[in-house]
C-alpha cells in the first residue's frame, strides 16, 4: 500500500517533473532565433543591459512566467519593387523588380531586428518595399539604361553603396537585387537595339545575298558545265557515229573492194597468162619457124660463100698463073729485049744519021706538002661540013639512019684510035704473033677495070679530033667500043662478067633469107603482146594464129 | 571576427562600397567592407584579411599577403 502510494507519487512526481522541464525547456531551430526577456543575461557582443538575450541553434532553459520567449525567423524574404525611375540620362523608365533580404546572423542584426520587426514580421516585405523603393530610384538614377541592362556588377555596386547602410540599421541583409522588367514607354531601349538590328539586319540581307549570289553562281555553273558534258557528249557521240558510219562504209565497201581486187588478181594472172603463151608461142615459132629460116639462109650463104670463096680462089689462081707467065714472059722479052736493044743502038746510031738527013729533007718536003694538004683539007672540010650540015638538016628526022652512017664513015678512026694507045711505043716486037696481040689487047683492057676508061680515052681522043658532033658520038661511042672490045675479049669479059654476077647474087641471096624470118617475128610479137591485154585469155592464142 | 580572411566578391575601392565574404559562425556571411588604408582597391577575387569589424556587418580590410 504505503509501496503503492509511494511509486504513485514518486510517478506523479516523474511526470510533474517532465512536464515542468517541457515547459521550461525551449529549442531554437536553425532558421530561427529566441529572444528572451524577463531576466538578467549577458550575451556575446551585446551591451549590457540590453534586456534580452538571443538563443540561437540550441536550447535554452526558461521560467515559464518569468521570462518571455519570442521567435524570430532567420528565412528569406522578398518584396517585389514596381518604381517609375529616371536614369542618368534623364530618361523615365518603369522598372520591376525583386529585392531578396534576410535577417542578419550576427546577434546585432538580430537585436536590431527584433526591436523593429517582432510583431511586424508578416509586414516586413511591406517596410523593405517603402524603404527599397526609394532607393531603388537612387540606384536607377545613377546608372544609364545600358548600365543596368548590361553591368551586373555596377548594379550591384550601387545597391549596397545605396541601401547597405540603410539596411544595417534594420538588421537586414540584401542577399540580391533583381531587375525583372523594364518598360520603356520612350522606345529607348528599341532605338538603342535599332542601328545594331539594322547592322544585324542588314548583315543578314548580305549574307543572303552573298549566299543566293554564291547558290546562283554555283547553279549557273553547274548548269554550263552541264551544257559542256552535254556538248561533249554530243560531240563525242557524233564523233563515234561517224566513226560508225565511216566503218559501216567501209564494211559496206569492203565487199566489191574485195571483189574488184580478186578480178583484178584474176586479170593480172590471166594476162600473165596471155603473156605465158604468147611468150610460148614466140618461142614456138623461133623454134619452129626462124631457126630452120635462120639455118637454111645459114646454109645458103655458107655454100655461096663457099662458091664464091671458090671462084675467087679459082680465079686468083688463074690471075696468078697468068701473072707468072707474063712475068716470064716479060724477063724473057727483056733480055731478049735488051740484047736485042744492044744491037738496035747501035744500028739505029748508024741509022740515026742517015734518017736524019732525011728526015730533014723529008720534013721540007712534007711541010710543002702538009701546006698544000692543009689547003685541000680545008676545002675538002668546008665542003664536008657544008654537007654534014645539009645531012644533018635532011636527017634531022632519021637520025638512026645518020649515026649508023656517021659510025660506018668513023670506024676507020676508031680503030685508029684504038690503035694510038700502042702509038707511043715505037717499036714493039710481038712474039706469040696474032695471040699475042689480043692477049695483050685483052690485058691492057682489064687492067684496074682501065677497060671502059680506056675505051672513054679513046673516044675522047676521038671526039678531040673530030670537033663537031663528038656529043652525039661520045654517048654513041661506048656501046659500039663494048661491042667491039666485047666481041675481042670475050672470054675475059665473061669470066669476070660470071664472078661479079656471082658474087651481086651471094650480096642479094645474103639479103632476103636473113630478112624474111627476121623481120617475121619482130612483127608478129607486138600482135601478140597487145591483144591478150584486152580481151580473154583464150582469144590471145587466136591473135597469135 | 579580426585577423580572419575573406574574399573580395564586390569591388572595394574609394567611393564604392565593397563586399567581402567570410567565413564565420559555421558559415560564410557577407560583409560591407571598405578597404582600412584609404585609396587601397581590392577587386573581385582577392583575397584580405579583416583588420576591424563594426557591427552589425561593416568591415576593414587589408591586402592579405602585402
Amino acid at each position: 500500500m504505503v509501496i503503492g502510494i509511494v511509486a504513485g507519487v514518486l510517478l506523479a512526481a516523474v511526470i510533474i517533473v517532465v512536464a515542468l522541464f517541457k515547459l521550461m525547456w525551449r529549442v531554437a531551430e536553425p532558421n530561427e532565433a529566441l529572444i528572451i526577456s524577463g531576466s538578467k543575461h549577458r550575451t556575446d557582443g551585446l551591451e549590457e543591459g540590453m534586456g534580452f538575450r538571443i538563443v540561437t541553434g540550441r536550447g535554452t532553459l526558461v521560467l515559464p512566467g518569468v521570462q518571455a520567449v519570442r521567435k524570430l525567423s532567420l528565412d528569406l524574404n522578398e518584396a517585389d519593387l514596381n518604381v517609375d525611375c529616371v536614369t542618368k540620362q534623364g530618361i523615365p523608365l518603369k522598372v520591376h523588380g525583386v529585392v531578396i533580404f534576410k535577417v542578419g546572423d550576427d546577434f546585432v542584426s538580430i537585436a536590431n531586428a527584433a526591436r523593429r520587426f517582432l510583431d511586424q514580421q508578416k509586414f516586413m516585405g511591406d517596410r523593405v518595399h517603402n524603404v527599397f523603393a526609394g532607393h531603388l530610384r537612387s540606384i536607377v538614377g545613377g546608372l544609364t539604361v545600358e548600365d543596368m541592362i548590361r553591368d551586373r556588377e555596377r548594379l550591384t555596386g550601387e545597391t549596397r553603396a545605396a541601401s547597405g547602410t540603410e539596411m544595417e540599421k534594420l538588421g537586414l541583409i540584401i542577399d540580391s537585387l533583381q531587375i525583372h522588367e523594364i518598360q520603356d514607354p520612350t522606345g529607348y531601349i528599341k532605338n538603342l537595339a535599332a542601328p545594331h538590328a539594322a547592322a544585324v539586319q542588314r548583315d543578314a540581307r548580305i549574307a543572303e545575298a552573298e549566299a543566293d549570289r554564291l547558290a546562283t553562281e554555283a547553279e549557273q555553273q553547274a548548269k554550263a558545265r552541264m551544257s559542256q558534258a552535254q556538248r561533249d557528249s554530243e560531240i563525242l557521240q557524233a564523233g563515234y557515229q561517224a566513226e560508225r558510219d565511216s566503218a559501216a562504209a567501209k564494211a559496206r565497201q569492203a565487199g566489191p573492194l574485195a571483189q574488184a581486187a580478186a578480178q583484178q588478181e584474176v586479170v593480172v594472172q590471166e594476162t600473165r597468162v596471155a603473156e605465158l603463151a604468147a611468150r610460148r608461142r614466140e618461142q614456138q615459132l623461133q623454134a619452129d619457124v626462124r631457126k630452120p629460116a635462120d639455118a637454111a639462109a645459114y646454109e645458103k650463104r655458107t655454100l655461096a660463100e663457099a662458091e664464091r670463096d671458090a671462084r675467087i680462089s679459082a680465079a686468083q689462081a688463074k690471075a696468078r698463073e697468068t701473072e707468072l707467065a707474063a712475068a716470064a714472059e716479060a724477063t724473057r722479052v727483056k733480055t731478049a729485049a735488051a740484047a736485042e736493044a744492044e744491037a738496035t743502038t747501035a744500028r739505029g746510031t748508024a741509022a740515026a744519021t742517015a734518017t736524019r738527013a732525011t728526015g730533014e729533007a723529008e720534013a721540007e718536003a712534007a711541010r710543002a706538002k702538009g701546006l698544000a694538004a692543009a689547003e685541000a683539007s680545008r676545002a675538002q672540010g668546008l665542003a664536008e661540013a657544008e654537007a654534014i650540015k645539009a645531012r644533018a638538016s635532011a636527017l634531022a628526022e632519021n637520025q638512026e639512019a645518020v649515026v649508023a652512017q656517021q659510025l660506018a664513015e668513023q670506024w676507020p678512026e676508031i680503030v685508029r684510035a684504038g690503035a694510038q694507045a700502042f702509038g707511043s711505043v715505037d717499036h714493039m716486037v710481038l712474039l706469040n704473033g696474032a695471040d699475042g696481040v689480043s692477049d695483050l689487047f685483052a690485058k691492057a683492057l682489064t687492067m684496074g677495070g682501065t677497060g671502059l676508061g680506056l675505051a672513054r680515052q679513046l673516044l675522047a681522043a676521038m671526039g678531040t679530033a673530030d670537033g663537031p658532033g663528038a656529043g652525039t658520038r661520045a654517048g654513041t661511042g661506048p656501046v659500039a667500043g663494048a661491042g667491039g672490045i666485047g666481041a675481042g675479049t670475050g672470054d675475059a669479059g665473061g669470066r669476070d662478067g660470071g664472078g661479079r654476077a656471082g658474087s651481086g647474087g651471094h650480096g642479094r641471096g645474103d639479103g632476103p633469107p636473113a630478112g624474111g624470118p627476121a623481120a617475121g617475128p619482130p612483127r608478129a610479137a607486138p600482135r601478140v603482146e597487145r591483144v591478150p591485154v584486152e580481151e580473154d585469155g583464150g582469144i590471145p592464142g587466136a591473135g597469135a594464129r | 571576427m579580426v585577423g580572419r580572411l575573406g574574399r573580395v566578391t564586390g569591388t572595394v575601392g574609394p567611393g564604392l562600397v565593397g563586399e567581402v565574404m567570410v567565413r564565420v559562425r559555421g558559415g560564410a556571411e557577407a560583409f560591407l567592407a571598405y578597404a582600412s588604408e584609404p585609396g587601397e582597391r581590392f577587386e573581385r577575387g582577392a583575397v584580405v584579411v579583416v583588420v576591424e569589424h563594426l557591427p552589425p556587418r561593416t568591415v576593414y580590410v587589408a591586402a592579405a599577403y602585402g
